[in-house]
């Protein structure tokens, strides 16, 4: 039963995943698993000091192990089910070599949650680097995703000739564009790291390193399923031997609960039959407090402390109030977003351009795997509002689509020295051709026209940037002037407070020929002689003589 | 008393703009004639053409323009009828690549892509004269994915048996092809469906902030793979020229139901509801009607006046001059 549920969550995980794109329908909450997960809730709550609505979904797991005990890890935890389905395939048939120090290296768990959550004290989000889900949420993302697309697209390419051959118009055309992302030998490295380690023993990292594990064992022995050992056992510890969490002492017929996650091998394992898990109510059980000592526990406040010293007393902080980045639309105002941000990877993931990506050390350790906009690679999608729809902490808020396009991101500025009409007097306009919004006119400047940014009517999505032919850096560019950050409230009010106009006046080009009293050229005249690009442009529309 | 005055004379100096205007381009204009004057010679001549000879309407082959006025769906219907059917171009058994614009993420009211309904009724015809296979296709500016939605035209097609609307982001299904002919382009990284197929070009009427106007020649770029050095690397008009000694529709339908007059080509801009759709054989005879359907820029402007299309005429691809078509035109 256990490996039937363990596999249904993690397709469940894996299908919301994949929904979780510019399509997701506005009542699926891809992001569940994230917004259950009650580490990354009491973290983003006590780094971000404040209550986040969407966090309370968490209040579910703590009430179902306070009620059943700590079921998750052993059947919901798609982490869980990864590591133990890995497990299965790589080390089966291996001796591993067992612990002896295993009792104290399984504390370490707990003296990481502390270490965390006093990192959250200090303002900084830590928690992203070992919560289980966020970190398998990353590997999808940043390492599953793009993998699976470029397999696929091999096999596609593969069968390509064939399926032409045979006229299957659909599948000889099919290609997915290949998602990129930053971060992707890091994020594997990590879970490599976590997956190796069940060399060691099973379930390594969920014994010994998993702060949400430690957070829910915790809470656990409250549970109503204990295990139970009759007196047909006549200790051959064969269920000592079997137990993935090593939850079983030297003493069979006792239980170190808070490691127990109820998947029940032991009774499975028993050749007597002797062990059961009957409902029981919580004050007759014991309870098992986990071992801490004094000197861990000491330590691991130091820890976390010193953790978010290192994090915050950087310049980096300092220049967090410049907003050096480019957030996506609806980030709330910077140093709430890199605390309540959990670097989950699901807004990245679900990003219709591939825009999105992880931030590597642009801001400090606070910002690690943050989300950022590479506007050069790729511009944010003006139909599309789907990053803040999956942020399960909302440091992304979730907006409309007409609130999103007001939350700007930036403006763009154009750069005169590369920029080829302003520099070289070519003809060159594909920046005011993409603009969505006609934030880009064109002006007769001493006899030329030329290129403008109105800044009222940039919202920074970044086509300019993204398109500009000129090679290396972009001669225009989004800056994060003038974004708009809002912890809550309209921006659509915030926007109209500031005269902007994110719908442009069609009307803008006219100016060009109203007026401009030049003949219009005629076929015959006396030909120009002079190239193209030194000809004074003619105040007309371009393209027409 | 002082405000009357000031309205006189705004009054009186838009009269004289005006009439200097209609001035000059009589003086300028060799031929003698407006624009105007000469649409409606044609067409006259065309009325009498018609009603003398009742032959003309079934030598459909010697039309080179269908002009019809009406619905998306029943105009493009008509227009094809008028131009001969599309069996003329489409032979049984034969693949057809449709080149509709839908290169942005924006619905039909935009004016920025073709009219869904236009495309598929290309589509349906091209089936109906035994097409095997129809490709609706274009190399999107916007995300692929994005586009065929916000389109709309893979929705329309979505029922039509053997028709299929593709966007194409990724150079594999390019292919190179040398430009005999080419004056700055020597080679060229075609879409490899068009290179074996029928093509149709469906394109939109809609303003162009490089070329003037975008309408079916500019619309071929949507088949290559590196557009952007026409921007930078050499004058663009030439490009088109060449472009279209190497691709050449043997049917295009245009799509002026709407027209962008300002703001093209990604819009949003003015849109005008002409109504209308223009088919022909030569693409450039087509386009240089479109340039005359609707003042763009606010002004007035003929199919001369566009540099592609001139450049185009000149290295003899096609007739600009209007008065020198046979055009058939009707209302669906």
């Amino acid at each position: 039963m256990k490996k039937t549920v363990q596999t249904l969550s993690l397709l469940l995980f894996t299908v919301l995943f994949i929904l979780a794109t510019y399509r997701l329908p506005d009542w699926l909450p891809a992001d569940i698993y994230l917004r259950i997960d009650p580490l990354l809730g009491i973290n983003a709550v006590i780094a971000a000091r404040e209550i986040i609505p969407r966090i309370l979904w968490s209040l579910l797991l703590i009430g179902a192990t306070l009620a059943v005990g700590r079921f998750f890890c052993g059947y919901l935890c798609p982490l869980g089910a990864s590591i133990d389905g890995l497990d299965f395939l790589f080390f089966r048939k291996i001796k591993r070599p067992g612990f002896k120090a295993n009792a104290r290296l399984r504390r370490w768990k707990y003296f990481l949650l502390i270490g965390i959550i006093v990192a959250a004290l200090t303002g900084v989000s830590l928690v992203y680097f070992m919560d289980p889900i966020a970190l398998l949420t990353r590997l999808y993302t940043f390492v599953l995703h793009p993998l699976v697309i470029a397999v696929l697209n091999m096999l596609l390419d593969l069968i390509r000739p064939v399926a032409h051959g045979l006229g299957w118009v659909g599948l000889s055309h099919l290609h997915y564009i290949q998602p990129v992302y930053y971060m992707t030998a890091v994020t594997l490295i990590i879970f490599g790291t976590v997956i190796a380690l069940s060399r060691l023993e099973p379930r390594f990292w969920c014994r010994t390193l998993c702060p949400l594990g430690a957070l829910l064992s915790l809470i656990s022995p409250l549970g109503v399923f204990k295990r139970r050992v009759s007196e047909a056992c006549n200790r051959c510890m064969a269920c000592q031997k079997g137990c993935p969490m090593g939850a079983i002492d030297a003493d069979p017929l006792k239980t170190s609960t808070a490691e127990c996650i109820q998947c029940r091998a032991c009774a499975r394992i028993c050749p007597e039959m002797a062990i059961t898990f009957p409902a029981a109510f919580s004050g007759v059980g014991e309870y098992s407090r986990p071992e801490l000592s004094r000197r861990g526990f000491v330590a691991s406040l130091a820890g976390g402390a010193a953790c978010g010293f290192v994090a915050t007393q950087t310049p980096f902080t300092l220049l967090e109030g410049k907003h050096q980045l480019i957030r996506p639309p609806g980030a709330i105002p910077e140093t709430e977003f890199l605390r309540t941000c959990i670097r989950c990877g699901e807004c990245m993931k679900s990003c219709v351009t591939n825009t999105l990506q992880p931030c590597l050390w642009e801001s400090g350790m606070a910002g690690l795997w943050s989300p950022k906009l590479e506007l050069r690679m790729a511009a944010c999608e003006p139909n599309c509002h789907v990053c803040g729809k999956v942020c399960p902490t909302q440091a992304i808020r979730s907006l409309s689509l007409e609130e999103k396009t007001y939350a700007r991101i930036g403006t763009a500025i154009l750069k005169k020295e590369t920029c080829l009409v302003w520099a070289q007097n070519k003809l060159c306009l594909i920046c005011d051709e993409i603009c969505p919004y006609n934030a880009i006119v064109f002006r007769p400047i001493d006899g030329y026209r030329r290129p403008v940014v109105i800044a009222s009517r940039c919202n920074g999505c970044g086509y300019c940037e993204q398109r500009c032919p000129v090679k290396g850096e972009s001669a225009i560019v989004v800056v994060t002037d003038g974004e708009i950050r809002l912890k809550e409230g309209s921006y659509v009010a915030e926007a109209k407070k500031l005269n902007l106009e994110f719908k442009p006046d069609p009307g803008d080009d006219k100016f060009l020929i109203e007026g401009s009293g030049l003949k219009v050229d005629q076929e015959g005249q006396e030909e120009d002689k002079r190239l193209p690009a030194d000809k004074p442009v003619p105040q007309k529309p371009r393209g027409f003589l | 008393m002082g405000e009357k005055g000031v309205r006189k004379g705004a009054i009186r100096m838009g009269s004289i703009k005006r009439v200097g205007e209609g001035y000059r381009m009589k003086g300028d204009d060799r031929r003698g004639i407006s624009r105007r004057q000469f649409l409606k010679a044609t067409a006259a001549g065309v009325a009498i053409g018609l009603a003398g000879d009742p032959s003309l309407l079934c030598a459909a082959e010697e039309t080179d323009l269908a002009v019809i006025s009406g619905e998306p769906a029943a105009a493009t219907k008509k227009a094809l009828e008028a131009i001969g059917g599309v069996a003329r171009f489409v032979k049984r058994g034969q693949r057809v690549v449709i080149k509709p614009n839908m290169s942005f993420a924006k619905t039909p009211d935009f004016a920025a892509t073709t009219h869904p309904l236009v495309v598929a009724a290309v589509a349906q015809a091209c089936i109906e004269a035994g097409a095997r296979e129809v490709l609706v296709l274009d190399y999107t500016l916007q995300r692929a994915e994005l586009c065929l939605e916000r389109t709309g035209i893979r929705a329309a097609c979505k029922t039509l048996p053997g028709v299929h609307v593709l966007a194409m982001q990724d150079r594999k299904f390019f292919q190179e092809i040398r430009i005999p002919q080419g004056k700055v382009l020597e080679k060229v990284e075609v879409l490899k469906d068009v290179l074996d197929s029928v093509l149709i070009s469906v394109p939109v009427a809609k303003s162009h902030s490089t070329t003037g106007v975008s309408l079916g020649l500019k619309g071929l770029m949507g088949l290559i793979w590196d557009r952007e050095s026409f921007h930078y690397r050499f004058n663009i008009n030439q490009g088109i020229a060449d472009l279209a000694t190497v691709i050449k529709p043997s049917l295009t339908v245009l799509d002026a139901t709407r027209a962008m007059t300002t703001g093209g080509p990604g819009g949003p801009g003015d849109v005008k509801k002409p109504n209308l759709i223009v088919a022909g054989t030569d693409p450039v005879a087509v386009d240089s009607y479109g340039v005359g359907i609707v003042p763009w820029y606010g002004r007035n402007f003929t199919g001369r006046q566009v540099e592609h299309l001139l450049i185009a005429h000149q290295r003899g691809l096609g007739k600009i001059d209007l008065e020198k078509l046979k055009i058939v035109k009707a209302a669906a």
